[in-house]
């Protein structure tokens, strides 16, 4: 029994952050804040470091503290008028060296590496559950505002001209790519999550007529990567996480081979 | 010189001054529109025309004045005016249909403006492309599928910001001819645009502004006004 589990909870996990991801990234890549999501994953580390520190569930302390970094990042971008990318970036990494710090400094014993990358043989029922609640935020999110987010993503002047309210509509997604992330960070880490929310998003976008059909099409390849390459790194005895990492940028070489 | 009507204007702005620390881009602007008319707001890039355009729509604060729509203040209305933003604004690569991009101007559970999302692209003659994603349109049927979405909307005010740009001419006939068109059966439009060609006789009016008015008037009109001002031969659609 135990030998089953230890195999099928991390094929299980596999299966549905490949699912999970690739849904939300459809939304991030078509709202172009491919960027933003890149900034929460890294601006995880210092909550999950404070939560360890006092005994809370790590997921809580990244999700407010991915989107503390999303926030301040667009704060100083809009009052500042300064390059969106560059404050992004800076702000990026200030995050992530914020919680490198606070490991020495709060006297933590984590292992960074899977935090980064993942490990997807030591995941728990926890870690599962973390993913159905994150699932769950994105179906209510899409549940109650897809329309909304359709507008907000092919036209943003005419959806705050028609009176959506953009800024709650951009927090409530910080807040649900955060739980993503953070849900996804025992598979394949908060580093390589962004290319399990991208690469699968690619392949279909420009054949597909709606953001529903994007995101159905990207579920199933996401399914795909994710669920063969946990399969394909059994045998070969590599970690998951970055081989679907490396399985998300081999995917895309024939795309870019097509369109030349 | 002034366009003097006797109706009561849809909408009137009045002393409208933008400013942006020591820039001024509008400066004293005062104009009414009346229902069932085309005019287009012409003037060069930064002349202040999408300014202008966001201001009548109650989407920029002006700096001093204010704007009426039906004698209301816009701030209490804004849902009465429709700005159909410059075609760049827009993310063609989205994954949506025409169909679903008309559709959206009936969000929020408004009432259908002149027409329901059918009637719409009909109106605009999409509704064979109904089913195409916006890439794979031409840039007119793009403004098209745009003037459709505003058409949907709870408004017979239209502010339409540069709609001929970077259109062929053919195309461009064509949405003035729809543009005529919506004129005629009640609708109101602003058209900003920079063309100062044969174009500008499509209009009832013109209104030409360079961070204040310049002038208003016919289309012969304000063009005999200028002479001198401008070359007509350096400006086209776009």
């Amino acid at each position: 029994m135990d030998e089953i589990v230890f195999w099928l909870l991390p094929l299980l996990m596999a299966l549905l952050v490949g699912i999970l991801c690739p849904v939300m990234g459809t939304l991030l890549v078509t709202q172009r804040r491919v960027l933003q999501a890149n900034l929460i994953s890294h601006a995880v580390l210092p909550g999950l470091a404070v939560s360890v520190a006092f005994g809370f569930d790590p997921a809580v302390g990244g999700v407010i503290s991915g989107i503390l970094g999303s926030l301040l990042a667009e704060r100083l971008q809009r009052n500042s008028k300064l390059n969106e990318e560059a404050v992004i970036n800076t702000v990026l990494a200030g995050f992530l060296g914020l919680g490198v710090l606070l490991i020495p400094l709060l006297n933590l014993r984590l292992d960074l590496e899977a935090l980064l990358f993942g490990d997807l043989l030591t995941v728990g029922w926890l870690d599962v559950g973390r993913v159905l609640v994150a699932c769950l935020a994105v179906a209510l999110l899409l549940g109650t505002r897809y329309r909304q987010l359709v507008y907000l993503g092919v036209d943003p002047e005419g959806a705050a001209s028609a009176g959506l309210p953009v800024r709650g509509l951009r927090l409530a997604m910080s807040a649900v790519t955060a739980a993503v992330i953070v849900s996804a960070m025992a598979a394949v880490g908060v580093i390589l999550v962004i290319g399990l929310l991208c690469a699968p998003v690619l392949p279909g976008l420009r054949r597909v007529r709606s953001l529903r059909a994007a995101m159905v099409q990207a579920a199933f390849v996401g399914l795909a990567l994710s669920g063969g390459g946990f399969l394909l790194a059994l045998p070969l005895n590599l970690p998951p996480g970055p081989l679907i990492g490396v399985a998300c940028v081999v995917l895309l070489c024939p795309l870019a081979g097509r369109s030349t | 010189m002034t366009f003097q009507f006797l109706e009561e204007p849809v909408l009137r702005a009045r002393d409208v001054n933008v400013q942006y620390g020591d820039s001024v881009v509008l400066e004293n602007v005062s104009l009414s529109l009346q229902s069932g008319t085309l005019t287009a707001l012409v003037g060069a890039n930064g002349a202040g025309k999408s300014t202008l355009l966001h201001v009548l729509k109650g989407q920029l604060r002006p700096s001093s004045g204010s704007v009426y729509c039906d004698g209301d203040p816009i701030e209490t209305c804004r849902e009465r005016v429709v700005l159909m933003p410059q075609r760049s604004r827009i993310d063609w690569s989205f994954p949506i249909s025409v169909r679903d991009l008309v559709d959206l101007g009936s969000m929020n559970g408004q009432a259908f403006g002149c027409c329901d999302r059918e009637a719409a692209m009909q109106r605009v003659g999409l509704a064979d492309l109904a089913n195409r994603r916006l890439d794979e349109l031409s840039g007119g049927q793009q403004q098209r599928a745009l003037l459709a979405r505003s058409l949907v909307q709870p408004s017979r005010m239209l502010l339409l910001d540069e709609p001929c740009a970077a259109i062929d001419p053919p195309s461009r006939d064509q949405l003035l001819l729809l543009m005529r068109q919506l004129a005629d059966t009640g609708h109101t439009l602003l058209v900003s645009s920079h063309d100062w060609g044969e174009a500008l006789d499509s209009y009832d009016r013109v209104i030409v502004v360079d961070r204040s008015v310049l002038a208003d008037g016919p289309p012969a009109e304000v063009r005999r006004s200028l002479k001198g001002l401008v070359n007509p031969g350096n400006h086209h659609c776009g």
